[in-house]
């Protein structure tokens, strides 16, 4: 505890802070940080507080924030040029997506009972919310295997590599020979899979029903990770996985694409490769990317991402709904520049096209 | 050896040649203090393995590092018996013709058990600095494992007993970031970001670390190295590579940067193609 009760104010203030931040603060953290601040002289009270209460990189602008509400003392640390845009982001309005959802014929004729192989090679973009709804149902049946990957820890298998520890084991029911035999082999584990949706404009719409179709078929599944990109990116993996898949798009939408639509696909990757490049999150992960490429950035940008993506991922699949359309040829400049990186090139414009993709992902061990 | 407080800790590392800033110095106060986990995160190469080796030499403790990799089980990491010697020994225990109820207490007898660093650290207590590096390069599964033996800081080996450690020792973390660790690990644990450090404070640095460079060389690279990060490079160089390149550039005999001894050198700083096409464009401005 601190020496004087009337300290406990502040320091209670900066956990309330810190939790209206979104920073999860326990109360153990809470008491390790009174243990903390009573060992250290009051100068050292800032340093304290950081390294109990949080254990984030991510966390130290909201905590430096909550500090100096609390305790009132500038840390000197002002919120970076990111943070500032992204905040101004949510408060510009959101374009394309309400526009794109509007767009689709909502009339009571349009018949529901068209019949579930009509609605399959449907594009997304013609169907009405109903059908859009009914496909969201049928997708749930869909089933996402990724390929699996060795890992290096190892079970007991019926052959492989000699299991020291079982054979002893064995060996003293047999008065110490080892005569029965056991064996261990390495894992296998499902590949993570990353998912990047274009939200910009017209893509909305075919964007929306991956995103249904990676809810329904990786709810339970295993590791993934999507984000939305427009002339921005953003992480949306936690709000897919909580949220309505319709919230969470157009929350996302909202925040990454500007009055003017457009797509910055290099940029937005380039962003991905910074930060989570390292990760997990990329690293032998199978990347599905759900745009039109059309992109108003450098295409050159977008082709030296994609190389470096190429490398990083296991495998790196392109659906563009253009594709569907006969006679499409990838000649947008974008487009072009990406397509030596591609493994894999389809449409995934409707469900069987869909139905087609969860079948390459799972070959693409 | 204890110390009375942070300025006393953090004149005892700089003995030692290791410049910790103020916030570590603290962070690794609390975690003396509290006997509590310290978790080190950072950019590569702003000494987070090297102030648990300094934090050992200035508290008198011995070293036991854990290198962490993907698949490390509690067989690499805690203890493992020696099975080669243990089947060798059951086949002259059969013939010997011991008192079969006793063979089992035999073949897992103390001199088979292989030790591992954190069976060792448990073992030395308060004696050890148990440095657990790279721990994100572990699966979740250790990294449950590792919760368990952190928490009671304890070992039970089914056929020896349950060891304790009289204190627990002082236990280092790092972590590359490559996944989030687990919630329930980090609430464990004090935790601290290491940032780069002012160009004052690497100048300070790379001459103790460099003994043979001249002040000058030091503050060039110090200076050149801070631009380097504000540049969109895939892997920013660390002050771990700034020491590196003073070290390089000191052994070709310069005594102050230029913008063809860097070139020269360049690979001691900068570890990737696509860096080096750049910097190598923007080298005479930044020099």
């Amino acid at each position: 505890m601190p020496a004087a009760p009337g300290d406990l104010g502040p320091a209670l203030a900066l956990a309330r802070g810190l939790r209206e931040a979104g920073v999860p603060v326990g109360t153990g953290r809470v008491l390790s940080m009174a243990r903390g601040a009573e060992a250290v002289g009051p100068e050292d009270l800032y340093w304290a507080a950081r390294a109990t209460l949080i254990s984030r990189r991510e966390d130290l602008p909201a905590f430096d924030r909550a500090f100096e509400a609390a305790f009132g003392i500038e840390t000197g640390a002002p919120p970076s040029g990111q943070e500032i845009a992204d905040r101004l982001s949510t408060v510009v309005a959101p374009s394309g997506l309400t526009v794109a959802a509007g767009d689709v014929d909502d009339s009571p004729e349009s018949n529901l009972a068209s019949g579930i192989d009509a609605l399959r090679t449907k594009s997304f973009a013609d169907c009405t919310p109903a059908e859009l709804a009914l496909l969201a149902r049928l997708m749930t049946r869909l089933r996402l295997d990724p390929p699996m990957r060795r890992t290096r820890r190892r079970a007991t298998a019926r052959s492989g590599d000699p299991d020291l520890r079982r054979t002893l084991r064995r060996a003293m029911r047999t008065g110490g020979d080892p005569i029965d035999r056991a064996w261990r082999r390495r894992r296998v584990q499902p590949r993570r899979l990353l998912l990047l949706f274009d939200v910009s404009g017209s893509m909305s719409t075919y964007s929306r029903a991956l995103a249904m179709f990676a809810h329904a078929a990786l709810r339970t599944g295993p590791g993934w990770e999507a984000f939305a990109f427009g002339t921005r990116l953003t992480r949306m993996t936690r709000a897919l996985g909580t949220a309505d898949p319709d919230l969470a798009f157009a929350a996302a939408a909202a925040e990454v694409t500007d009055w003017d639509g457009g797509t910055r696909i290099g940029e937005s990757l380039k962003r991905l490769l910074d930060e989570h490049g390292r990760t997990r999150v990329v690293r032998g992960a199978v990347c599905v990317i759900l745009s039109d490429g059309l992109e108003v950035g450098d295409p050159e940008e977008l082709g030296r991402q994609m190389e470096r993506l190429a490398r990083l991922a296991h495998r790196v699949i392109w659906l563009n709904p253009l594709k569907g359309s006969h006679g499409y040829e990838p000649l947008a400049r974008g487009m072009a520049a990406a397509l030596p990186h591609i493994d894999v090139f389809r449409a995934g414009h409707n469900l069987q096209s869909l139905e087609e993709v969860a079948e390459v992902i799972q070959r693409a061990g | 050896m204890a110390f009375t407080g942070v300025d006393q800790l953090e004149a005892a590392l700089a003995g030692e040649s290791y410049l910790a800033d103020r916030g570590l110095a603290v962070s690794v106060y609390l975690a003396l203090t509290l006997r509590r986990p310290l978790l080190l995160e950072g950019e590569p190469g702003v000494g987070k393995t090297e102030i648990a080796r300094t934090l050992a030499r200035v508290t008198g403790a011995e070293l036991i590092r854990l290198q962490c990799y993907e698949g490390i089980d509690a067989a690499q990491a805690l203890y493992e018996w020696d099975y080669a010697r243990q089947l060798l020994y059951a086949r002259t225990l059969q013939d010997g013709g011991l008192d079969p109820s006793r063979r089992a207490a035999e073949l897992y007898g103390p001199e088979f058990l292989v030790e591992r660093p954190l069976l060792r650290a448990v073992r030395a207590g308060a004696g050890a600095v148990l440095l657990i590096d790279e721990i994100d390069r572990a699966d979740e599964e250790f990294e449950a494992f590792l919760l368990e033996v952190l928490a009671d800081a304890a070992v039970t080996i089914p056929e020896i007993g349950t060891i304790t450690a009289d204190a627990p020792p002082v236990v280092v973390l790092t972590s590359n970031r490559t996944r989030e660790l687990h919630d329930a690990l980090k609430r464990r644990c004090l935790y601290h970001w290491i940032d780069y450090p002012g160009i004052e404070r690497e100048t300070a640095i790379i001459r103790l670390r460099a003994p043979e460079a001249s002040e000058a060389l030091a503050r060039s690279v110090a200076e050149v190295v801070a631009r380097l990060r504000d540049l969109d490079l895939v892997k920013r160089p660390g002050p771990a590579e700034a020491i590196d390149w003073t070290r390089a550039l000191a052994a070709i005999g310069i005594g102050r940067i230029d913008a063809a001894s860097a070139a020269e050198t360049l690979g001691a700083a900068v570890k990737n193609r696509d860096d080096m096409a750049l910097v190598r464009k923007i080298l005479p401005e930044v020099v």
